[in-house]
């Protein structure tokens, strides 16, 4: 279809009716249904907010940041790990990975998107701040920052997915290094966010902007697995099996990493004898949350790779699975973790107890909203795949 | 043209919260635990009775501090934060977003979410109240029971809150942090 | 200095008064045990002062007994917010939590807003609007539910005594006390027998005055079953902790619980309860033994000074005596005689206010005052002094004489001068013995019938232990009429509720405040009364225009001597003498112009400043930010009399021989009953007071109550977690008479063998909606024991069970 200069190549045959047609196997029925719910569940959580406002919501003065901020920086990451996986391939030119360019770019858009919409009910007035963010830019704010730069980074990765799909290859190449480069600038920005909190001595200081980077990477692999695994219905293809094993040892290395990153870091935080540091770290050392996110994120995936030798996609695939449910612990506690450490250690009211730890447990809006963000990941990608060809143009 | 700040002899408080009733009626602040420009903090007391450590009771009144250098400013990304021209740390509601990131830096817990505008709220040295009306004493310091709070200009030096600041001893709260408050406790 | 108005403004305008539904639970911290909010759309008003025009009233604070003083600013005819009015030596610009959260008290939604007239069962809360006129004609004439007082009166035989009248402390008690005077009762019981009665009392007798404390001067303070950074006494408060913690005065605070004063304090004594006088004696015995006492003073000043120091001499009541039975040191107590000698004259052993805690309270204060005196700190900067007061002149009262109207109830004796006692205790003061005349009462004890009663701004289902008697004596009173600004506990049980506008709508009697700076105030309307409530003074002027002819027709009846003054004067000349609306004639404005018209311009002053006094603009100036001078340091009075005491014989009365015969001790001697003792299992319970509430009458503010939603029991911390209770469990508290329900606070800060819970919460009145259950009510399970002399509440004589729920 063209509109003036600007050509999108839809898929052939590609109508709004055939959005609605799959083959009804049971798997894609239950896709179906679960999405559908999925998306359900954004219009009541979002409905809830709109009629109770931010009571809808269980963030309060000492936790003003809750399960949407989490949910928001899973997807980012989300995106920023596929954008780097799509990278591989039509930015550095790895063949091998160039069969996963688009759909990792398509997938990027999608994921990004969908931590857009959930953001913006979490953030009280977003048209002011499209506008102030222009007219009185805080250039000393990582949340600026952060923003701005995701705002530039998406602009990039739909020109990117746009010449991709138009087989542009150059000009995807610069697009796509472009909104990689401000992609990471975002992502380790947004990693700062936290960084900057010198109010916060368990997230103050260079480690999360680093660290955002690694996991974001650990991410896009994960995601590529899965990605893969619905593409081909976990019957891959040998080109696929290659590039999956590649991916499978990068994640290794990659997770063996983290690991390092986090024992590190745990480490500095609990010997470091920095006051509301170590008892914040051997905290959370005891949270099932954070053990949820070692285990899932970190433990199970690579115990995979190093039985399988990562030549097992399907098992990978299923670890990934996991993994990214370990991800989505890791982004919470990164939220949650910041702030369980109350600010004001003093009564402050008659009859309380002091504060010793900030609890904090989501709302069902916030719930339903965050479930309705990965509803609506699935449905614009299911779009996608109805709409564009995300495979490798052959002969390519 | 002032640089505002406040002298705390907190050891005169007796924790009665006037102060806080006085700033939630002059301002207009509503009700509910969390919302609240300032406050008093107390600990418990240790010791087992009768030999409880009376030292170890303190009643710690306390507001936003006014910081020079501000975290809550810093991060804020529409700068709907900002410090005006009596340097007092202020938001201004038309700017702010309610990314809540602010409330997330200010290592005071001084700041909270004001429900009619659902912008983040503050002490402001009763700027658009008090001061706006050419009065010089802040609602708090002003119905103190036991007189803790001093307020004035620490730029002119002979205003009380310098010479009281000259002759005696005093902390700030959280200082390590590099956030130079503008509440000053008397020792 | 540039100030510029913030855009905030545009959301309220410049007044905001926008009512807004307060938040439900976003508590913080949340251990799950934050308080729950209780459900329901409660309103509250939010006050935001503008910047636009608006105007100052001087008036006076009745959120407590304080009185301090207030400029209340109002912009489109609402108050928006109080000030403190830096004029007043008393309050000495000052508002605490409760001044400041007086307009709450204003605005509350649940305000009585009408006259109403019972219509259901007694108790039940069920009543109907009535006009004003239909108010009063019910109270004359009675409905079909209760009868009225004509009915009352004429079956009685103008026994006018048959009305009890009881009131609460206030500005306008005294208006209210000339309607009881008019209307001829003997029956009169206020708060004294509740409250201060024996302290005032025991000074009374000793020293000739309940004296003040020179806080500002003393050097050393012993204050002793007194809180106040708690319990806010004006000035007390604001003088005693800006000297504390090495910083000009030390303090010895005494005291079984912990509290705020004590953490302020040098020195802090847990003492056991009602052993104070145990203390005292101690003291005395160091004081004498090592010749710490100021002989001059003594020998100029003393009657019955030796056979005293012989009785703790030859008592032997050493501090190593005291040590067993109060828990105090040995070693301390010899400290304390020692320090405080050291700084005597200025030196405070502070008398203390709401005194009556056990039945040793009369003695105790007794031996209070003669300790101080010993010292010759009486009359004298930094000590306990008399001050000086500003004269007004009263206004002239109406006091008929009713030849049918029988003396105070319950009398021990007959004959027409010693209406003296009670059987239950030796002295009747002026404000009764509240708890002796309800049971009285109730167990028709009464030489006649008492049948209704008048209550004005007191809450006796609250106020007085025992609250099931007390709902049985208002059940048993035929016709009960309140005067009331809330929906009480006390209101829900009248046949006729007169709602009276709050203190912020009314121009109240000016008042003379003495002390070392003596000053007069005033409380000035500050908006005109809302809906349909109106002022005691003008509620008065139409009950007694309604009630006074026919009453006087059922005197005339039934009173022979009036018959005679008939015959002899002519109706309309004796009637003068009966006419019930004369006290109520004049505005509040016209009588308080009348009684400082002696003094030049200060009608004109109080009503434009609220607060008077000579020189007032020559002396009065402002220091710095936070300090104010009233009177000049040499004008000021902290001496009056040389020290001299205010007895009728003008001497310091250590041995009150009229007494004997009375049975009570002529001199401040221990007795064992009076041993603190808990069985085990059990523990003592205390009552007190908490800087943000006023007794019952502050509960359903919304704004106190937003700063501690609820009392809670104070229970040792080991006790408590032997039995397994955690903070904010629910439990249950019962005595031998009752039982009420709440929240557990286990802490350090009381005895393992006592509790503790804050006075004023627990309410039933359903329509009080912030206090309606809310917390503990401890009068459910106070027991009444009285104090053998006054007959005043002992009210921590009840041992409790506790139990978790
Ligand atoms: N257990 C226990 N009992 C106690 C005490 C204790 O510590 N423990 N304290 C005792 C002491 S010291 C005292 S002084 C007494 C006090 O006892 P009360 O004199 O009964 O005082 P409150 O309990 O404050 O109740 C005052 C009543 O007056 C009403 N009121 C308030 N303002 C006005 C007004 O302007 N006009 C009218 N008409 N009514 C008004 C209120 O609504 C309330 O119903 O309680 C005593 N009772
Ligand atoms: N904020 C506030 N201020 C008030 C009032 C109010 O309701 N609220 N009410 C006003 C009125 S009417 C009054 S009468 C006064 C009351 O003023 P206070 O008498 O000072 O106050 P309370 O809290 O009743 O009791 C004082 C202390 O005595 C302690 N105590 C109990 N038993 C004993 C004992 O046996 N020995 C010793 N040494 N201590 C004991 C209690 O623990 C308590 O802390 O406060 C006045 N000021
Ligand atoms: S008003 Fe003064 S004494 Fe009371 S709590 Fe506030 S600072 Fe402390
Ligand atoms: S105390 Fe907090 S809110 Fe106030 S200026 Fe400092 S950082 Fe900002
Ligand atoms: S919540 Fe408002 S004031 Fe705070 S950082 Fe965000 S935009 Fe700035
Ligand atoms: S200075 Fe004003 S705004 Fe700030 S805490 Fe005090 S009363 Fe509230
Ligand atoms: S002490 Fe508080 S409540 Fe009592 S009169 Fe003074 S300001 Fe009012
Ligand atoms: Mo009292």
């Amino acid at each position: 279809m063209k509109i003036g200069f600007i050509n999108i190549p839809f898929k052939e045959g590609f109508t709004i009716k055939s959005l609605f047609s799959f083959e009804k196997t049971p798997t894609n029925l239950l896709v179906a249904v679960f999405t559908l719910a999925l998306l359900a569940s954004f219009v009541v959580g979002v409905a809830m907010f709109l009629t109770h406002g931010h009571h809808a919501y269980n963030v309060t003065r000492e936790h003003p940041w809750g399960l949407l901020l989490a949910v928001y920086i899973f997807f980012v990451v989300s995106s920023t790990g596929l954008c780097i996986i799509g990278s591989l391939g039509d930015v550095f030119g790895f063949k091998d990975y160039m069969m996963i360019s688009k759909r990792a770019i398509f997938g990027s858009i999608v994921t990004i998107l969908a931590g857009f919409a959930v953001i913006l009910f979490e953030i009280g007035h977003p048209v002011t701040m499209l506008i102030y963010n222009v007219l009185s830019p805080g250039l000393t704010s990582a949340i600026w920052w952060m923003g701005t730069l995701y705002g530039l980074y998406l602009t990039f990765m739909i020109i990117e997915f746009y010449f991709l799909l138009n087989n542009d290859m150059k000009k995807a190449k610069i697009f796509g290094l472009t909104g990689l480069l401000v992609g990471l600038a975002a992502h380790s920005n947004l990693g700062s966010v936290f960084g900057f909190l010198n109010a916060r001595p368990i997230s103050n200081g260079v480690y999360y902007p680093t660290y955002f980077i690694l996991t974001a990477f650990i991410t896009g692999v994960f995601l590529a697995f899965i990605v893969m695994g619905f593409r081909y219905k976990l019957n891959f293809p040998a080109k696929a099996k290659v590039m999956l094993e590649g991916l499978a040892k990068i994640q290794g290395l990659l997770i063996s990493i983290l690991i390092f990153f986090v024992t590190w870091k745990m480490l500095t935080d609990i010997y470091g004898g920095m006051p509301n540091r170590s008892e914040v770290a051997v905290h959370i050392l005891g949270s099932w949350t954070f053990q949820a996110e070692v285990l899932l994120a970190m433990v199970l995936p690579l115990l995979v790779v190093l039985t399988t030798m990562g030549r097992k996609p399907v098992l990978m695939f299923w670890a990934s699975m996991i993994g990214m449910v370990g991800i989505f612990f890791m982004r919470y506690n990164l939220v949650h973790d910041t702030q369980l450490k109350p600010l004001q250690m003093l009564k402050i009211k008659e009859y309380q107890l002091a504060p010793e730890w900030i609890h904090y447990f989501p709302s069902p809006a916030e719930m339903l909203i965050s479930a309705g963000g990965l509803g609506l990941c699935i449905a614009m990608y299911y779009v996608g795949t109805k709409m564009f060809n995300l495979d490798e143009e052959e002969g390519h | 043209m002032a640089r505002y700040g406040m002298v705390l002899d907190y050891k005169n408080c007796i924790n009665c919260k006037a102060c806080e009733v006085a700033c939630k009626e002059e301002n207009g602040i509503l009700m509910g635990a969390d919302k609240h420009r300032i406050w008093v903090g107390t600990g418990e007391i240790e010791g087992q009775y009768p030999l409880l450590d009376l030292t170890s009771n303190v009643f710690q009144p306390s507001q936003c501090q006014h910081c020079d250098d501000a975290p809550c400013e810093d991060v804020c990304p529409t700068q709907a934060t900002f410090t005006d021209e009596n340097g007092v740390v202020r938001v201004d509601v038309e700017k702010c977003i309610l990314c809540t990131y602010c409330m997330n830096a200010c290592p005071y817990d001084a700041r909270y979410i004001e429900e009619r505008t659902m912008t983040v709220d503050k002490c402001t040295f009763c700027t658009d109240t008090r001061l706006a009306r050419g009065e010089t004493t802040t609602a708090c310091q002003n119905t103190c029971p036991t007189k803790v709070r001093i307020f004035g200009d620490l730029d002119d030096p002979n205003s009380e809150i310098s010479e009281v600041l000259r002759v005696r001893e005093h902390f700030s709260l959280k200082s390590h942090l590099g956030t130079n408050p503008k509440l000053f406790y008397l020792t | 200095m540039e100030v510029e108005i913030s855009r905030r403004k545009f959301l309220q305008g410049t007044v905001a008064m926008s009512v807004v539904g307060a938040t439900a639970a976003t508590s913080l911290l949340s251990n799950e045990h934050a308080a729950p909010e209780k459900s329901g759309s409660v309103s509250f008003h939010a006050t935001k002062t503008g910047t636009g025009k608006s105007h100052d009233v001087a008036t006076l604070c009745e959120m407590c007994v304080n009185k301090c003083a207030a400029l209340a600013r109002v912009e489109d005819g609402v108050v928006t917010k109080l000030n403190p009015n830096p004029l007043f030596p008393k309050s000495k610009n000052m508002l605490c939590a409760r001044g400041n959260a007086g307009i709450q008290a204003l605005y509350d939604p649940d305000r009585l807003k009408y006259p109403m007239i019972r219509i259901g069962e007694k108790g039940e809360g069920k009543f109907k609007r009535v006009t004003w006129d239909e108010a009063y004609k019910a109270i004359l004439n009675g409905t079909d539910k209760f009868p009225g007082l004509s009915k009352i009166l004429d079956e009685e035989e103008d026994n006018r005594s048959s009305m009890l009248f009881c009131a609460g402390e206030g500005m306008a008690e005294h208006t209210f006390k000339q309607f009881y005077q008019a209307f001829g009762s003997a029956n009169w019981l206020n708060h004294a027998s509740i409250c201060l009665q024996t302290v005032a009392s025991g000074y009374g007798v000793t020293l000739g005055v309940y004296p003040q404390a020179d806080l500002e001067n003393a050097e050393y303070i012993i204050m002793a079953g007194a809180n106040r950074a708690e319990a806010i006494v004006t000035p007390d408060t604001m003088d005693l902790f800006k000297r504390t913690k090495g910083r000009g005065a030390k303090l010895i605070c005494v005291d079984p619980r912990f509290t705020n004063t004590a953490a302020k304090a040098d020195k802090w004594l847990a003492i056991k309860p009602g052993t104070d006088l145990a203390f005292v004696l101690a003291l005395t015995y160091v004081t004498l033994t090592e010749e710490l006492q100021n002989k001059e003073y003594i020998e100029a000043n003393f009657n019955g000074y030796e056979e005293y120091s012989k009785s703790v001499i030859e008592n032997k009541y050493t501090p190593e005596w005291a040590e067993p039975i109060t828990g105090v040191k040995a070693k301390d107590i010899y400290t304390i005689a020692r320090e405080f000698a050291a700084a005597a004259p200025k030196a405070i052993y502070y008398p203390g206010r709401r005194s009556t805690f056990a039945k040793s309270d009369f003695q105790l204060r007794r031996a209070m005052a003669i300790f101080q005196a010993l010292h010759g700190a009486i009359d004298n900067e930094g000590g306990l002094i008399f001050g000086s007061k500003l004269p007004l002149k009263e206004h002239e009262g109406l006091m008929p004489l009713y030849d049918r109207a029988q003396a105070r109830a319950i009398v021990k004796s007959t004959d027409s001068k010693g209406h003296q006692g009670y059987d239950d205790c030796a002295v009747v003061s002026g404000g009764g013995s509240w708890i002796s005349w309800r049971n009285h009462f109730l167990e028709d004890k009464m030489p006649y019938k008492v049948r209704g009663m008048f209550c004005y701004k007191h809450n006796p289902m609250m106020n007085m232990p025992n609250t099931t008697k007390t709902a049985e004596m208002l059940r048993k009173m035929e016709l009960v009429v309140t005067i009331d600004t809330m929906p009480s506990d006390t209101v829900m049980y009248a046949d006729v509720v007169l709602p009276e506008c709050t203190y912020l709508e009314r121009t109240d009697p000016v008042k003379t405040f003495g002390g070392v700076e003596p000053s007069f105030a005033v409380r000035n309307k500050v908006i005109d009364p809302m809906f349909e409530t109106k002022p005691v003074i003008e509620i008065l002027k139409g009950l007694t225009t309604k009630i006074s002819k026919p009453l006087f027709e059922i005197s005339k009846k039934h009173d022979e001597e009036l018959q005679d003054l008939i015959d002899e004067e002519g109706e309309e000349k004796a009637y003068t003498e009966f006419d019930l609306t004369l006290p109520f004639v004049h505005s509040q404005e016209e009588l308080n112009h009348h009684a400082v018209a002696m003094y030049i311009g200060a009608a004109e002053k109080l009503h434009h400043d609220g607060v008077f006094y000579p020189k007032q603009d020559e002396y009065y100036k402002q220091l710095a930010a936070n300090k104010f001078q009233y009177y000049p340091e040499k004008k000021k009075y902290y001496s009056t009399r040389g020290g001299k005491p205010k007895t009728p014989s003008g001497k310091v009365e250590c041995v009150l021989g009229s007494f004997t015969a009375k049975g009570i001790d002529a001199m401040p001697v221990w007795r064992d009953e009076y041993e603190f003792s808990v069985p085990a299992g059990k523990f003592k319970l205390l009552t007190g007071r908490h800087a943000q509430f006023t007794q019952s009458g502050t509960s359903n503010n919304a704004m106190l109550r937003d700063l501690m939603p609820e009392n809670f029991i104070w229970i040792n911390k080991r006790v408590a977690e032997q039995k397994g209770i955690k903070f904010a469990d629910m439990i249950e508290v019962s005595s031998s008479i009752g039982k009420t329900q709440l929240k557990a606070y286990p802490t350090e800060k009381i005895a393992p063998d006592q509790v503790f819970f804050i006075h004023g919460f627990g309410e039933e009145s359903e329509e009080l909606t912030w206090a309606y259950k809310n917390g503990g009510n401890d009068n459910m399970i106070i027991e009444d024991h009285i104090e053998p002399v006054y007959g005043a509440a002992a009210m921590h004589e009840t041992n409790v069970e506790i139990r978790k729920v």
